[in-house]
């Protein structure tokens, strides 16, 4: 019994470094494979349209004719559904954030036009790109 | 004696995260009934599964609750597989417990803070959340997410953890277990805290078994069916699992029941990682589930036991999907103790049923 | 440990001495869930001992039957009760704690009871599926008077829709048959891309050959079905 019982942790916590970040100034470091967003490799993309019957939110619209891959960002939920079940692996997840923005859009890329079907080499590993 | 009062409680108040609301029928300062009331925030999300395919919905499944976000998609893809007759990679049963026993942690150091909130103690409230921040931080470097981790895929999980990450887990696991046993010492040994939950809102182990419990809520009247101990998934892997019980059945008694499960998952853990075995993460899975095959499923959740229930109709499509959350069978438990209890604790025994409204309510 | 999850049939009128005996034995009560089926409503309710996880199902309930609540036995079931109620509009009589309709704010009243267009849809897919298995098996010898039945359910109903309606279906049948012709040629042109010239000449006759096969047994079995649904046509008239 008796109070005072957080009183080491509490005084110990004086003399620590802060537990938190001054944020807007210095930022933290996102980790490798952090869900962030979605980002196409336009000069590999088939228009095959795989991902947008794999997206369980209808996210991503892809326009074959026009040849636009469109993704709306406010329906996406980062789940990578798409990314795994993308044939020729030109998706992939960046870790950062998408940036916030006062209404909302769809993103639209244009895919060019290319002979090159090959499969495109899987990125090794995620970098830091903070 | 005076004249009975009905005093409204929520679905806004301070204490309450979620909407519940409570009519409490009030003789003097004493709470002489309680009936609970929810339904503000129905979401429809099981309907929602007519038009998600099974793999799909497992991103539906996470995004019932955020703290149980973890349990409810591995519960979920537990049920499909067992409903297509699956069987998963043993790695894939082990990372799941380790992700499941880190969202218990983080579930329970989380409502630590919330109810040293509720009863005045800031500085605690703090300290809980500051540890469990690191929590958080080990989700986010193995899942890429910090609340819904979308790891888990029907036939596995979609994500390895090395043994690198692994052993970084372990050592960020033993440092938060330095700190958390002194922020245990507050909880369990403090006059104060002490002051405000010893002998508020007894439950006999009788009422626990009669209002089928589950729990933590039920585990503090020494009322055992923590749905660990049937040994599903990765869970039947354990050398020995002794849940935590106790006789008490008060407020205090649930502090205890939470504060000692924390350091039981963080062993758990530690087992988990010990014994993991190298190979696959998942199985492909193909095809659709039987018309008119059904199956349930029991998964301990931080908050208790969770029921699944799934029909398949022979599409890609299931034809029901049922989650039955630990909180609407506690609902009934929490009125019991509510009735007797003075008005001034009726936050103090709410917080400690840990109340999970979406969750409830879907 | 081992658990064992067991399904059983069940009545309404089994229902109230099922909850008593349950209570008696010192069961717990785990919940109760509804299933909205085409003939009627599916009840189960699950109790649990030990390890053995028992779920008592009530198939088929019509809308109006009034169905015994089990609160005298369980306080822990109104939620569930209400619950049925408001989204399903089973109508369960004397729970302990009665919300009336207002246990859930809804925008819609019974909105389980709801067939989705994309529900019904997956369930004629599936259907038409299985129509499609057992019309294989037919095929393979066996016998499979299913077949003949669903074609000729699906015949009928397209008979009773107005003729505008059941040309429209037929219609986007079509279509959806053309387009995953095209698809599947647009695959096969794409495999055949990545690789070397001879091999590709090899493996698009293959897939050609394989193709022709498909479309040979499907053929075979449409004019099956076609003559089965004809009878049974002529039967009903």
């Amino acid at each position: 019994m008796g109070g005072f019982k957080l009183g080491k942790m509490t005084l110990g916590s004086m003399f620590k470094k802060p537990e938190t970040i001054m944020y807007p100034i210095e930022k933290k470091t996102p980790p490798a494979g952090l869900k962030g967003h979605i980002v196409n490799d336009v000069d590999h993309c088939i228009l095959c349209g795989i991902c947008e019957k794999r997206c369980p939110c209808s996210a991503i619209t892809v326009d074959k004719p026009s040849r636009i891959w469109s993704i709306d960002r406010f329906r996406c939920v980062q789940c990578g559904s798409c990314v795994r079940a993308c044939p020729k692996d030109c998706l992939t997840m960046d870790p950062a954030y998408t940036p916030p923005a006062l209404q909302k859009h769809v993103d639209e890329f244009e895919v060019p036009e290319q002979p090159n079907t090959s499969k495109r080499e899987k990125p090794v590993e995620v970098v830091d790109e903070a | 004696m005076g004249k009975a009062t009905v005093i409204p409680f929520g679905p806004q108040h301070p204490v309450l995260p979620e909407p519940l609301h409570l009519d409490l029928v009030v003789e003097d300062e004493t709470v002489i009934e309680a009936i609970p009331q929810i339904g503000f925030i129905h979401r429809g999300l099981e309907k929602l599964v007519e038009t998600r395919d099974y793999n799909q919905f497992i991103y539906v499944a996470e995004r019932i609750c955020g703290i149980c976000a973890f349990g409810h998609s591995m519960g979920y893809a537990e049920t499909v597989e067992r409903l297509m007759g699956v069987q998963i990679p043993e790695r894939a049963e082990y990372l799941r417990v380790i992700w499941h026993e880190l969202s218990r942690i983080h579930s329970h150091v989380l409502w630590m803070g919330l109810a040293a909130d509720a009863f005045g103690f800031e500085s605690l409230f703090m300290h809980c959340w500051r540890l469990r921040e690191r929590v958080l931080d080990i989700f986010e470097k193995t899942t890429g997410g910090r609340v819904i981790f979308s790891v888990v895929q029907v036939g596995g999980v979609v994500r390895d953890i090395d043994d690198a990450q692994l052993a970084e887990m372990k050592r960020v696991l033993e440092g938060i277990k330095d700190d958390y046993r002194q922020i245990c010492n507050a909880f369990l040994k403090d006059s104060s805290v002490k002051n405000r939950t010893v002998g508020v809102g007894c439950i006999s182990h009788e009422d626990a078994l009669a209002m089928s419990m589950v729990g933590p809520f039920a585990r503090a009247s020494n009322v055992n069916n923590d749905a660990r101990c049937l040994g599903n998934g990765g869970y039947g892997k354990l050398a020995d699992f002794q849940p935590v019980l106790d006789a008490q059945g008060d407020c205090y008694a649930r502090v205890k029941v939470r504060a000692l499960e924390v350091l039981q998952s963080i062993d758990i853990i530690e087992e988990m990682i010990s014994k993991i075995p190298a190979g696959d993460i998942a199985v492909p899975v193909k095809g659709a589930p039987a018309a008119g095959a059904e199956t349930a499923n029991l998964v301990e959740q931080p908050r208790g036991e969770c029921y699944y229930y799934a029909r398949g109709n022979g599409s890609k499509f299931l034809e029901r999907m049922r989650m039955r959350t630990p909180t609407s069978q506690n609902l009934a438990g929490m009125a019991t103790a509510l009735a007797g209890c003075d008005l001034a604790d009726v936050n103090m025994i709410v917080l400690t049923i840990d109340p999970c409204i979406s969750c409830t309510e879907r | 440990m081992a658990f064992a999850i067991k399904f059983a049939p069940l009545t309404v009128e089994e229902l109230p001495a099922l909850a008593a005996a349950k209570k008696a034995d010192g069961w717990r009560f785990v919940q109760m869930l509804c299933v909205n089926t085409e003939d009627g409503i599916d009840m189960i309710y699950s109790f649990m001992k030990d390890d053995l996880l028992e779920n008592h199902e009530i198939k088929g309930v019509q809308k109006g039957t009034a169905i015994p609540s089990i609160t005298g036995e369980f306080l822990e079931a109104f939620v569930f009760e209400n619950e049925s109620h408001d989204l399903f509009g089973v109508d369960i009589t004397d729970i302990a704690i009665d919300f009336g309709g207002n246990f859930y704010a809804l925008a819609q009243k019974e909105p389980m009871t709801v067939i989705s267009p994309e529900q019904q849809a997956a369930r004629e897919k599936a259907k038409k599926l299985a129509a499609a298995k057992a019309a294989k098996e037919k095929a393979a010898g066996e016998q499979a008077p299913k077949t003949a039945d669903d074609a000729a359910a699906l015949e009928a109903k397209l008979a009773g829709m107005d003729p505008v309606k059941a040309a429209k279906v037929r219609a986007a049948m079509e279509a959806k048959a053309k387009k995953e012709a095209a698809a599947k040629q647009a695959a096969v042109d794409e495999k055949v891309a990545g690789l070397d010239p001879e091999k590709a000449a090899k493996v698009k006759a293959a897939l050609e050959a394989k193709a022709a096969r498909e479309a040979a047994k499907k053929k075979a079995a449409e004019a099956e079905a076609d003559e089965a649904g004809a009878a049974a046509e002529e039967e009903g008239e």
